[in-house]
């Protein structure tokens, strides 16, 4: 299992992927805060300190977290090197294990570091600069909740464009126009999706259910994706 | 017995591609795999490393299913396609990857690449490589964990004639250090100057298994030879 690591950490950190994706992540991360910060000072938003503003930012910056997330797995089919990475990791299990834990690595600290960069860019501007760790360990693992679940989910589309397509859907999508009828039973629905879930989780309300429960919820999602996704690799052809 | 298959099968909805065959593969010598386009070449060789499963039927390496081992490569080097690495990543840092996989010091990396004549090339993309710098890199890969068997899919497709005659080489020093090899090919001419026995297969099924002499008997060439075996099988 060490060596299955050992062997997805250097070929995360050996093609450019990963160093646009962060660039993209934390200029996304810093503009949004920028952004949000005048927001808050004009009053248009209801964040207040430099932690919340941080929070709120993320919904920008977690699209190149994500895309960094699912390259890792789709990346294998379109460049059609899924054959070779197999013949050096047979177990299915093992190698879908090795990408998930080199992942949730990867989005975890970038994730608490662009929360960090969030933090600090909106306690220049907004009065309140406090909360700025807690908003990054949030976005930390919201970030790599999320990872894990787009790497799962790739594991079973395989292609890059339908992956990050239902991503899209189950994040940002769905939830908003579920929402905007402000129906009950539909929001009722828009609260389960990830994106919702991981917001309640990240925003902290108790409405419609407590904090630990959004976490739950996306959680949830992320090991659905997961088995999917195994099932898929142990099952068909590569 | 380096590679075994028993009634290995497989069929895709209705299209039979390989039809139970049955073969043993041994150590000591260079065995070519022919056999027309769509033969079930490719198949077999992918089911021998656990990528495909078969319908029915086992294919074996040293006893066991490949994917059963916990580093493979140090049992089986093979090269299946020329574009088995990702574009964006230099040769160096493709193989450093694999035998991070599979618990290989790195040391030997720069081994097997000086081995391959690619050391010049070592630091540069994948997708600058030509099609005979790739099959030379994933020559490397195959080397890489010294293993007592080599399967290789149309490893010449591609090289340079220094490269044909270089590769014709290493594929008989190879066996002549006692492991087996496993070579599939289109060319025949190439095949003859470098396989001592032959497997020839057409629409899944064994037509030939015998040593090169045997097939040749009687025959001016390999040519004659194999599309005698070819025709009378279609």
């Amino acid at each position: 299992m060490r060596a299955a690591i050992s062997s997805e950490w250097t070929k995360l950190w050996t093609t450019r992927t990963i160093w646009w994706a962060l660039l993209a992540a934390f200029t996304l991360m810093a503009a949004a805060a920028g952004q949000n910060s005048f927001y808050v000072n004009n009053g248009d938003v209801p964040a207040t300190s430099a932690g919340d503003v941080a929070v709120l930012s993320v919904a920008i910056a977690q699209l190149a977290f994500v895309a960094l997330a699912m390259l890792v797995m789709t990346s294998e089919y379109s460049a059609g090197t899924i054959r070779a990475t197999l013949s050096w990791v047979p177990s299915r299990g093992r190698l879908l294990s090795a990408k998930i834990a080199v992942v949730a690595a990867v989005t975890l600290a970038g994730g608490v570091l662009a929360g960090l960069l969030g933090g600090v860019v909106a306690a220049g501007i907004v009065d309140d600069a406090s909360d700025i760790t807690g908003g990054a360990v949030k976005i930390g693992i919201y970030l790599m909740l999320l990872g894990v679940l787009a790497t799962g989910l790739a594991a079973a589309l395989r292609g890059p464009v339908v992956t990050l397509v239902v991503l899209l859907m189950g994040i940002v999508v769905v939830p908003p126009l579920l929402q905007i009828p402000d129906i009950s039973v539909l929001n009722g629905i828009a609260d389960t999706f990830p994106g919702v879930a991981g917001d309640h989780f990240l925003s902290g309300d108790s409405n419609p259910y407590p904090q630990a429960v959004g976490l739950l919820i996306l959680m949830g999602w992320a090991v659905l994706a997961v088995v999917a996704g195994w099932r898929v690799l142990q099952r068909r052809d590569a | 017995m380096a590679i075994t298959l028993q009634k290995l099968t497989k069929t895709y909805g209705r299209t039979l591609a390989v039809d139970g065959l049955d073969l043993e593969v041994r150590p000591g010598r260079v065995t070519g795999f022919l056999g027309p386009n769509g033969a079930g070449k490719s198949t077999t060789m992918r089911m021998v490393l656990g990528l495909d499963r078969p319908t029915s039927g086992r294919a074996l390496v040293n006893g066991r299913p490949y994917a059963d081992y916990q580093w493979p490569l140090r049992e089986v080097g093979a090269v299946l396609e020329a574009k088995a690495a990702h574009p964006g990543r230099t040769g160096r840092n493709h193989l450093l990857a694999m035998a991070r996989s599979n618990a290989i010091p790195a040391g030997r990396v720069d081994e097997v690449l000086g081995m391959v004549g690619l050391g010049d090339a070592a630091g540069k993309r994948f997708g600058t490589y030509s099609l005979g710098m790739g099959q030379r890199l994933g020559l490397a890969g195959a080397l890489l964990g010294d293993p007592g068997v080599l399967i290789l899919d149309e490893p010449v497709n591609g090289l340079d004639p220094d490269g044909v005659r270089w590769i014709r080489r290493l594929l008989r020093d190879l066996a002549a250090e006692g492991r087996t090899v496993f070579v599939s090919s289109h060319l025949l001419t190439e095949m003859q100057m470098t396989a001592s026995h032959l497997v020839v297969i057409a629409k899944g099924r064994l037509l030939a298994d015998a040593p090169m002499d045997d097939l040749l008997g009687g025959h001016g060439s390999l040519e004659d030879a194999y599309y005698e075996l070819t025709e009378s099988a279609a």
